[in-house]
């Protein structure tokens, strides 16, 4: 009897110490968003570019006491797994996402000064992070960006006898010319203007035509009279059969396929698509170019920045431990060491300074594209409504592909964001 | 003995718990929920506020696609439930008869049936796709045309094929119902009609159908809320584009919520949505009862 006492004695000892030892960790609760295939080995798995292990794993290693509860969401799912947990006053520790703005209203994130070193503040690139100055304060950091150019299939081009269009005129031109050579067997220009890239395609021929979301004090102009040009041309394509038949349909996936397979001649895309021909097994001759813009307006490269936030918890009783913790995992990610993998991995462009040179040295391609990314305009995810103006552009663009007037869309998009 | 007369009044419910509890929590709790969250603000992020009133719904029926997507839905479910039933109905017919390989014809049936909702309409995509489409493929390769079809031209036609996909994976739903029903029926039944002179068509009038017609009401009633509860087919195929064209009521209140961020008409459309599914379920058992009742 003694001995079985004794035993459960031990026992709750036992458990008491491992209790005790797991309540002194803080664990964090991580959400990524998916960006490819190797998102989730480095974060979780068998690790590329991490020497074999992971990412959550080689953090837990280096930081004691802090555990990561890291989630890969796929970019599909992210807004409905994010939303349904703020609702349920469970909010992420960290986020990963493409906007941040939709979350200050309700005062749900952390300011960056709260997790974020100065040497780590320092490090990213001054140019983003002016896009994450609201009120004074910064919400959020960069986790990587990609610029996009024109691709154009050389070969193509050059058996139609066309030069690579520099104006919306002479895409037009290029346009008609390949339809002519090909009989309508290659489609000329590709556009996305579904729920995943329509603020893309506006941005693209908007920005190609001296308009944009916001006018020069940064207030919303979405319906301004360069804007419905723009909308206006880009469906012109459509309807003249320049383009891919179902812009509403057809992803940018779709078109990177095509273009692939040389069924696409030009096509606007991210950095990353030279590995996308190769990975499909595309043998295609192919080189980028700036967007085409209007006759007398200047070509805008367009960029795209992804942030990591971190949310407020007022429920935690040490907040300095919880910002500790915070502050040593984006310490931890950005650290050359690490970020250089994470951003390699997918062929992204870095957002920190300390992670050009080894980026560079691995692939000089990248040069340019830094230099690219410098000029790009990006789009103004600092506004709260940023959300809804990116998905009120779409539906303007695939109510226009069906017949819509442009500037009735457009004004009715700005009095809606507006109020007015 | 009167401990055996109380055990069994309440043994009953004692066996009604757990599921009655199951229900209560995953079910009546977040319609409850989802109730009360109609009336409230909600914020872009998520965040609930006050009441309300009725702001959100008011909000939600003045949406500028309000009205095509409640059309949209109402011939998707009528389409998809109607001519899935009539089919289901045939084949059904067809495979109570006795042949030389039924039992595997049965078995390819389920094939639909059992194949999950994306993936079917993911496979349909591929095949009616323009470019690399295998339609067109076996087509071009049949010669049966010359050039490829581009067999997505306009919404509306995106809109038929959704509804076909959503036919074609209902219909084994009701063979199978109508199956089990035609097996129960008694074969001495058309054996007398028979010797009485029925033809096919009278016999299926008098005897097939007011027997099966119990199944044909359970998997009718069923469908009406699978059809319009169903979310893969749409979403996948089209996202609703463009602009909600093709949007059925449940795909919009969820691009509205997640995509346009407006959670509070997103929350007023799926009440609406969950009381006119009562009302067309309620008023169909209420009539369908009511003639057997007669009968």
């Amino acid at each position: 009897m003694k001995k079985l006492f004794s035993l459960f004695l031990v026992l709750v000892l036992a458990f008491c110490a491992v209790t005790a030892a797991f309540a002194d960790d803080i664990t964090l609760d991580v959400i990524i968003c998916q960006y490819g295939p190797n998102t989730n080995n480095w974060f979780e798995r068998g690790g590329t570019g991490m020497d074999g292990s992971n990412f959550v794993e080689e953090f837990e290693a280096a930081n004691p006491g802090i555990k990561l509860n890291l989630e890969v969401v796929s970019w599909n799912d992210v807004h409905q797994v994010v939303d349904t947990r703020i609702a349920n006053g469970n909010a992420p520790d960290i986020l990963n996402l493409d906007t941040f703005s939709e979350f200050l209203p309700d005062d749900l994130l952390l300011p960056v000064e709260e997790y974020t070193t100065e040497e780590l503040f320092a490090d990213f690139f001054p140019a983003f992070m002016q896009d994450f100055l609201v009120d004074g304060e910064y919400w959020a950091v960069p986790d990587l960006a990609s610029a996009r150019a024109l691709y154009y299939n050389v070969d193509i081009l050059e058996e139609a006898g066309v030069e690579v269009p520099t104006t919306w005129a002479e895409l037009e031109d290029a346009a008609q010319a390949i339809i002519d050579f090909y009989d309508g067997e290659v489609y000329p220009w590709g556009i996305d203007m579904t729920t995943d890239e329509g603020q893309a395609a506006f941005a693209y021929y908007t920005w190609g035509n001296g308009g944009g979301f916001t006018d020069e004090d940064g207030e919303w102009a979405l319906n301004s009279d360069e804007n419905v040009e723009a909308i206006e041309y880009a469906i012109g394509l459509v309807n003249a059969g320049y383009t891919n038949p179902n812009p509403a349909t057809q992803t940018r996936y779709d078109l990177q396929d095509m273009f692939a397979t040389g069924k696409l001649a030009m096509m606007i895309g991210p950095n990353q698509i030279p590995t996308y021909v190769k990975d499909k097994g595309g043998d295609i001759n192919m080189a980028t170019a700036s967007l085409p813009a209007n006759e007398g307006k200047v070509s805008a490269s367009v960029g795209v920045k992804d942030v990591m936030m971190a949310f407020r918890d007022d429920s935690v009783e040490d907040q300095d431990a919880r910002n500790e913790a915070i502050s040593a995992f984006m310490t931890f990610f950005y650290d050359p060491d690490n970020y250089v993998g994470w951003v390699s991995m997918e062929d992204f462009l870095p957002a920190v300074n300390s992670a050009v040179e080894a980026l560079v040295e691995e692939n000089p391609s990248f040069e340019a594209w830094l230099n690219v990314l410098a000029t790009c305009k990006f789009y103004p995810t600092s506004k709260a409504e940023w959300a809804q103006v990116r998905q009120g552009v779409t539906t303007v663009e695939q109510n226009a592909l069906t017949g819509a007037d442009v500037r009735a869309e457009l004004d009715a998009l700005q009095a809606e964001i507006t109020g007015e | 003995m009167t401990t055996g007369i109380n055990r069994h009044k309440w043994e009953p419910y004692l066996w009604l718990l757990p599921s009655t509890l199951l229900v209560s929590v995953f079910v009546l709790f977040p319609i409850l929920i989802v109730f009360k969250l109609s009336f409230s603000e909600i914020s872009p992020a998520g965040v609930v506020g006050g009441f309300i009133g009725f702001d959100n719904y008011v909000e939600a029926i003045n949406l500028p696609a309000f009205k095509a997507v409640m059309l949209n839905t109402l011939w998707w479910v009528l389409s998809v439930v109607i001519i899935s039933t009539i089919l289901g109905f045939i084949i059904a017919l067809v495979l109570n008869q006795k042949f030389h390989g039924r039992k595997i014809a049965r078995s390819i049936l389920v094939f639909p049936w059992a194949t999950s909702l994306v993936i079917q309409a993911s496979v349909w995509n591929y095949i009616i796709k323009y470019e690399y489409g295998s339609l067109n493929n076996v087509l071009l390769n049949l010669g049966i045309i010359k050039q490829a079809i581009n067999f997505r031209s306009s919404y509306q036609i995106e809109f038929i094929w959704e509804c076909w996909v959503g036919i074609f994976v209902t219909v084994p739903f009701v063979t199978f119902c109508v199956l089990s029903g035609l097996q129960s029926i008694d074969v001495s039944l058309y054996e007398a009609a028979t010797m009485d002179g029925a033809g096919f068509w009278h016999k299926l009038r008098h005897i097939t159908l007011p027997l099966v017609k119990p199944s044909l009401t359970v998997s009718t009633v069923l469908n009406i809320i699978y059809v319009f509860n169903s979310f893969p087919i749409v979403y996948t195929m089209t996202k609703g584009a463009p602009a909600h064209k093709t949007d059925t009521m449940i795909t919009y209140l969820y691009m509205l919520s997640f995509y346009e961020r407006k959670k509070g008409p997103a929350t007023a459309l799926s009440v609406i949505g969950f009381l006119i599914l009562c009302l067309c379920a309620g008023i169909y058992m209420m009539t369908v009862m009511r003639k057997e009742e007669q009968q």
